[in-house]
């Protein structure tokens, strides 16, 4: 096998900062608790994890913005702390978002400007520029200043500057953000396109079903720690079965519970209320238990609703991270 | 790809380029910081208008330099708090170039622009005047003028990284804009300060260019002045040492952000 694109060892990350009047007090953060990640070349891979989970924070790391506290990254085979500079060419940076554009100058100049400071050669700058400016359908507003850009204009304009150098792997935060959902479908196919022209795409997302259309390989971070990293399927797996029960009723009793819980085939049961009715999420693996044992065993009572549907991304990642809560 | 480092030149150029641009999308801001200066000179200009064209000269001069170090300073500040502002201080600092270049680029045109500014404050005044002011060589005069700036400049470019531990850089900005007035003597001869501010003086390249100038421009001229010649070689000397300096600090500085993650605060 090559060499992985991405080879993270024990990283931790700690930040500091300062309160109080006179800076005098301090406070740490630890984003990152010991990761360890492989990444390999031509795979797109998922970083998920909820809010504060430290996925900004990892791919700063990767993509030599940030220094770790301790453990080693390296990208492409070159260590990030040592070598940033020889790294930078090779990878493309998309943190998104409404700023990090010069507004008040056209997407074409904030193109010109980025491809000055990373070397594409003078001579085929302008022919790369239009290209990428295509690439992501920005060729019409091109010239128009970036002030006057809708969000998804901004986000596509995010990722011409990352894929201008033609880099060989990216590092993409949270691309479809804020975005509509046809506008994120077309960044997600513009993902895919990168991919299938050989670049390496590590992305993170909040979106599970984003991570199910995309990714070959997720990993779940929760508060700095990598709590699970697999294919979705074998995630799905993880969490003890691919489709998933839910039983819907007005309060159930604990012995109910306890009665499901103990069916042959149920991995797990999340409880969930919402106003006056109560919902119990079972996981199940194919050929497990159906809807008519649970009903069966919840003898008596008519007014119990049961679904069956697959397990999603978005269900394996919420017992996750909610175990890792517990 | 091409070396790094040729890069340089041409994210310099690339970051004056994109500097124009931007203000060219909305040049009336300059009305407004080149406007004060115009004000403040024309009122020292009423308290020595009835004294002799040398004094007339000399607070000429001084509100001048005022405008020009007002826009260093204001210059400075903005030339990396716009890209915390914008948000763009990540990715710049991602790419493959020294974030010096891209300083370096911003401080020439802050060069360029506080040059207009003196000159339209020169000029104002002068106007207001109505009678040829004593300036024996006009060449000499403009040449050591641009001088002043431009080692002015260097301070610029020295102060833009200290400006990037962003929680004192309106401290900075603010003991910077009056110290300055104070120990370049600005608004009345160097001299009459107390001896111990000396070498803060002397510590400051414009104050040699501005030393420079006067020299050349009053005869008899009593200050810290060695001679035109010699306050050039302490101009070019002094102004040296300070890029030196700079890029040894740029080097931290960067360093520094990745140490902190404070490359994505927009607390400019
Ligand atoms: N510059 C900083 N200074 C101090 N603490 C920080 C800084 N940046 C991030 N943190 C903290 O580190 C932790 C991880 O943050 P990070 O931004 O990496 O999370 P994330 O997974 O990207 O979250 P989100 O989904 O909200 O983007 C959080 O607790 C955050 O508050
Ligand atoms: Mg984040």
């Amino acid at each position: 096998m090559s060499e992985p694109a991405v080879e993270v060892r024990q990283v931790r990350r700690t930040y500091t900062s300062r309160k109080g009047f006179f800076f005098q007090e301090k406070v740490e953060t630890e984003a990152l608790r010991g990761v360890d990640l492989q990444v390999q070349p031509g795979e797109l891979f998922g970083l998920l994890g909820p809010n504060g989970a430290g996925k900004t924070t990892l791919v700063k790391i990767l993509s030599t913005l940030l220094l770790p506290t301790s453990g080693t990254a390296k990208v492409l085979g070159i260590d990030v702390a040592e070598d940033p500079r020889r790294l930078r060419p090779r990878i493309g940076l998309v943190l998104g978002g409404e700023r990090g554009l010069y507004n008040r100058i056209s997407a074409r100049e904030n193109l010109r400007y980025f491809a000055d400071l990373y070397g594409v050669p003078a001579a085929t700058q302008a022919g790369r520029i239009s290209k990428v400016l295509d690439t992501v359908g920005l060729t019409e507003a091109a010239d128009r200043r970036v002030e006057e850009f809708s969000r998804g204009m901004k986000q596509k304009l995010h990722l011409a500057r990352g894929i201008l150098h033609d880099p060989e792997l990216l590092f993409l935060d949270e691309p479809t953000i804020g975005l509509d959902p046809k506008s994120a479908r077309d960044m997600r196919k513009l993902i895919r396109d990168q991919v299938a022209n050989g670049v390496t795409v590590l992305l993170t997302s909040h979106y599970m079903f984003e991570a199910e259309e995309l990714c070959q390989r997720v990993a779940v971070l929760s508060k700095g720690r990598i709590v699970a990293r697999d294919t979705v399927a074998g995630l799905r797996r993880l969490v003890g079965g691919d489709r998933t029960l839910e039983v819907e009723a007005y309060g159930f009793e604990d012995a109910e519970v306890r009665r499901l819980r103990a069916l042959a085939g149920v991995s797990r049961i999340v409880t969930e209320e919402f106003g006056p009715k109560q919902r119990l999420t079972l996981r199940v693996p194919t050929g497990g238990l159906g809807v008519e044992e649970v009903r069966a065993a919840l003898k008596g009572r008519s007014e119990v609703e049961i679904r069956e549907r697959r397990t999603t991304l978005e269900d394996v990642y919420l017992d996750l991270v909610e175990e890792e809560a517990n | 790809m091409a070396a790094t480092t040729s890069l340089g030149p041409r994210a310099l150029l690339a970051s004056l380029r994109v500097t124009i641009l931007q203000f060219l999308a909305d040049p009336q801001w300059i009305i407004g910081s080149a406007a004060a200066p115009v004000v403040f000179a024309l009122a020292a200009f009423e308290i020595y208008r009835f004294s002799s064209p040398e004094l007339v000269l000399f607070a000429i001069l001084g509100g001048g330099m005022m405008s020009m170090w007002a826009q260093t300073l204001y210059g400075s500040g903005w030339a990396i708090g716009q890209d915390r502002f914008l948000g763009t201080l990540e990715p710049t600092l991602g790419a493959p170039v020294d974030y010096i270049w891209v300083v370096g680029g911003r401080v020439i045109w802050n060069t360029v622009s506080g040059l207009l500014g003196g000159a339209v404050v020169v000029g104002v005044v002068a106007l207001a005047y109505g009678r040829p002011l004593p300036i024996h060589d006009p060449l000499l005069f403009t040449l050591l003028f641009v001088l002043v700036m431009l080692a002015l400049s260097t301070v610029g470019l020295l102060f833009t990284a200290i400006f990037v531990y962003s929680r004192y850089a309106g401290f900075v900005q603010n003991i910077g804009e009056f110290t300055f007035y104070v120990i370049t003597g600005c608004m009345f001869p160097i001299l009459i300060l107390p001896s111990w501010t000396r070498p803060f003086s002397l510590a400051f390249p414009a104050t040699w260019a501005l030393e420079a100038l006067r020299a050349a421009t009053f005869t008899p001229y009593q200050g810290l002045s060695w001679g035109v010649q010699g306050d050039l070689l302490g101009t070019l000397v002094l102004s040296l040492a300070y890029i030196v300096v700079s890029i040894g600090l740029y080097r931290r500085v960067v360093h520094y952000l990745s140490d902190t993650g404070g490359g994505s605060s927009d607390d400019y």
